[in-house]
């Protein structure tokens, strides 16, 4: 056992020597993947709306000399890069949509430093970096002894769920030794928990027999405001630490009308499921109330929900993780994450999400990625690939 | 005549999809021996021109070397163009360092112009610095015509303007000044190179051997006497054009147009009085040529516009006799 400690030392100390040349490699072999990020990050991709993307990735999964890439019934593309031995396989996931609508601009301006555009950062940035990996790792002379299973998952964000995420790891045919899901933002960012996550709508209506004389009577936008109160008065723990948050309303739309309907988009974050269920409960019984004494229609609707799930701060996959990062010049942020990485580690794989740039702007229409610090973070994904291909983060 | 046009229109348009296997081009561009260089003219593109050089030298550079040289040949920008454009390595040049003995002009055909005598490429492909949606298409749809047929010597870029039409039918061509300006003009001049779908667009590619044997408008008539003095010396066999789909651009504003129709006006009746036809006019055409598409086929539409006239009405003998009897 301790023989078997030494030798991980050892190996990981040598992947971790050769980092800085590593950075200064990737920063010359920028182009392409730099490239991928403009091409696919200007094809719209919103949630349920990838195909276009999809069929990008594919064609670039082909171009960069992968066989066979694949389009699943979830619409998630993938493609196999074949190890030496191929006994096992290392899984790396990137989200394929994004939260802009068809109907948005997605124009990227690159610059000497930086890029911008929507989208760029979450996720066309880590799309292009796995879809990079091939390439990368023939141009850094690596050959993974697993099999490379690359995957750009649709359907992830918002009511879908994590369906592609899901659904891909449900029908996955071959045993994944670990996953590792990629994002744009941010540099530093070590996830290895999923938190407990309910997103919910709740819709207000005022019904078209709304007595409009009755005490307190008023349109949807005063009724929407009344309920947000009473939602705020709901106790919301430090610890286990818990987090209500308003993400969307929407109610009316001009000057002079009073809207007739509401709606509130929230999401519920806790480190305890059980709080996620109280909650639940207290929301259906403030809706319900504030619906019979107000004489209006409230319905609360759970678009996704997801169980709390990690694996230890001390996982081997972790503690190499924070000393690659460390190695990089990167600080690490350990950041819960509430995407993809809950699917993963919910079906027993063990795995992180790492970011790979400073972003500003985040899910702004003027989302932009630094490219300077872009070149360690892709450095951290290379090297724990090759971390995980050599046993060193096996449990 | 008209059947002759009907059949260059299907021969000799292309769209940039036909192009999609760059692998196999690059193969005939090898085994044809031909060099290829690509020059963006610019002045004050720095939004613009890094995602430009990255992309097409990424792509067709690297990926698939289908360009044997990179230039920018810039007219003295104030902004960062020159900076970003060398960041992201392409081959960076003031036009007035270039042929200095010649003096330095400034106008965008001066950098096409210049580019022949800086660029080694049997094939120069020129792409203008504003396009906001830069896809490798924009070169390849235009370089492959020249790759694969030798009788071809200059390739013009088109475009789709989104407009929409419930009939699935809609005009297609140009921008303000083509549809005002050329167009008319060529229906009446030279009917055969109404044609050319969009005979202003920024992107063409040409062999060396044409480049170097005609003059360059150093502003805004450059792309119209390309065509006005290759139809003279080759007719219209010379051409080709590539459906290049959506290009994305700033717009101008209408007093810009207005200018930029002043000098073609310029450049376009230098030809017409060079060639003897400003002299002695002949019959005007009163064939107006345009173009729709139809579920992605371009058809040339030709009107017949008479512009009758009648005489002043004093000279109308009903007229005097009324206005001599009240």
């Amino acid at each position: 056992m301790e023989t078997q400690e030494i030798d991980r030392e050892t190996a990981l100390s040598g992947l971790l020597d050769q980092i800085p040349e590593r950075v200064k490699t990737i920063s010359e072999k920028r182009d392409s993947f730099l490239t991928d990020t403009v091409l696919l990050g200007e094809i719209p991709s919103p949630t349920y709306g990838e195909d276009e993307r999809i069929r990008a990735v594919v064609d670039r999964f082909r171009e960069n000399g992968l066989s066979s890439p694949t389009i699943d019934e979830f619409g998630n593309a993938s493609a196999h890069l074949p190890g030496t031995e191929g006994q096992s396989s290392i899984l790396v996931m990137a989200h394929a949509d994004s939260v802009f609508s068809q109907e948005v601009r997605h124009e990227i301006q690159v610059g000497s430093d930086h890029m911008r555009g929507p989208g760029i950062a979450d996720n066309a940035l880590g799309l292009a970096a796995m879809i990079a990996l091939p390439r990368l790792l023939d141009d850094l002379g690596i050959q993974l002894r697993d099999d490379l299973i690359l995957v750009a998952n649709s359907r992830s964000l918002g009511r879908a769920n994590l369906e592609g995420a899901s659904g891909f790891l449900e029908t996955m045919s071959i045993p994944a030794r670990a996953g590792i899901c990629v994002e744009g933002s941010t540099l530093g960012r070590l996830s290895y928990s999923g938190l407990g996550t309910l997103r919910g709508e709740i819709t207000l209506q005022v019904p078209s027999d709304y007595d409009w004389k009755r005490f307190g009577a008023s349109g949807a936008i005063s009724h929407v405001t009344g309920l947000i109160n009473q939602i705020r008065e709901i106790p919301i723990p430090k610890e286990p630490k818990t987090q209500l948050v308003f993400g969307g309303l929407r109610c009316g739309s001009s000057f002079n009308t009073s809207p007739k309907q509401g709606t509130l988009r929230f999401e519920i974050t806790s480190e305890d499921n059980d709080i996620i269920g109280q909650m639940e409960d207290q929301l259906n019984e403030i809706c319900e109330q504030f619906s019979a004494e107000t004489g209006t229609l409230v319905s609360m609707e759970v678009v996704a929900k997801r169980q709390n799930c990690s694996i230890p701060f001390t996982h081997p996959l972790v503690k190499t993780t924070r000393s690659i990062m460390q190695e990089a010049g990167i600080t690490p942020k350990v950041d819960p994450s509430t995407g993809d990485l809950n699917a993963l580690i919910l079906s027993g794989l063990p795995a992180v999400t790492l970011g790979l740039t400073t972003v500003e702007n985040l899910r702004e229409i003027n989302e932009t990625v630094q490219l300077d610090p872009l070149y360690a973070g892709m450095t951290q994904l290379v090297t724990l690939i090759q971390a995980i291909d050599q046993g060193i983060c096996d449990s | 005549m008209n059947k002759i046009n009907e059949n260059w229109l299907e021969r000799n348009t292309f769209h940039h999809a036909d192009f999609w296997d760059l692998i196999k081009l690059v193969e005939e561009k090898e085994k044809k021996g031909l060099k290829i260089s690509l020059c963006i003219p610019t002045l004050n593109e720095e939004k613009t021109i890094g995602k430009e050089v990255l992309i097409l030298r990424s792509e067709l550079m690297e990926r698939y070397p289908l360009i044997d040289e990179f230039a920018v040949i810039d007219s003295g920008s104030m902004d960062k163009t020159l900076e970003v454009a060398k960041n992201y390595g392409a081959d960076v040049y003031l036009a007035s360092d270039i042929l200095p003995e010649v003096g330095d002009k400034r106008g965008k055909g001066e950098n096409l112009w210049k580019a022949i005598h800086q660029l080694k490429g049997d094939i120069i492909c020129y792409v203008d610095a504003d396009i906001s949606n830069i896809h490798p298409r924009f070169v390849y749809g235009l370089v492959a015509p020249l790759i694969h047929r030798d009788e071809i010597s200059y390739v013009k870029a088109f475009y789709d303007r989104p407009l929409n039409y419930s009939s699935g039918l809609r005009p297609s061509g140009g921008g303000r000044v083509t549809e005002i300006l050329i167009r008319p003009l060529f229906s009446l001049f030279f009917p055969e190179l109404s044609h050319i779908i969009q005979p202003l667009s920024g992107e063409y590619a040409a062999r060396r051997e044409v480049l170097e044997k005609i003059p360059f408008p150093i502003g805004y008539g450059v792309e119209t006497s390309h065509l006005l003095d290759l139809y003279a010396m080759h007719g219209l066999e010379t051409f080709a054009q590539t459906d290049l789909d959506r290009r994305v651009h700033r717009n101008q504003t209408t007093n810009a147009l207005g200018k930029m129709s002043f000098g073609i006006l310029q450049t376009f009746f230098n030809r017409l009085h060079a060639q003897g036809k400003l002299d002695r006019m002949p019959d005007l055409e009163t064939f107006y040529r345009r173009f729709e598409v139809e579920e992605g086929k371009y058809h040339q539409v030709v009107q017949e516009v008479i512009e009758e006239e009648r005489p002043p009405m004093i000279e109308v003998e009903g007229y005097r006799n009324r206005m001599a009897s009240s």
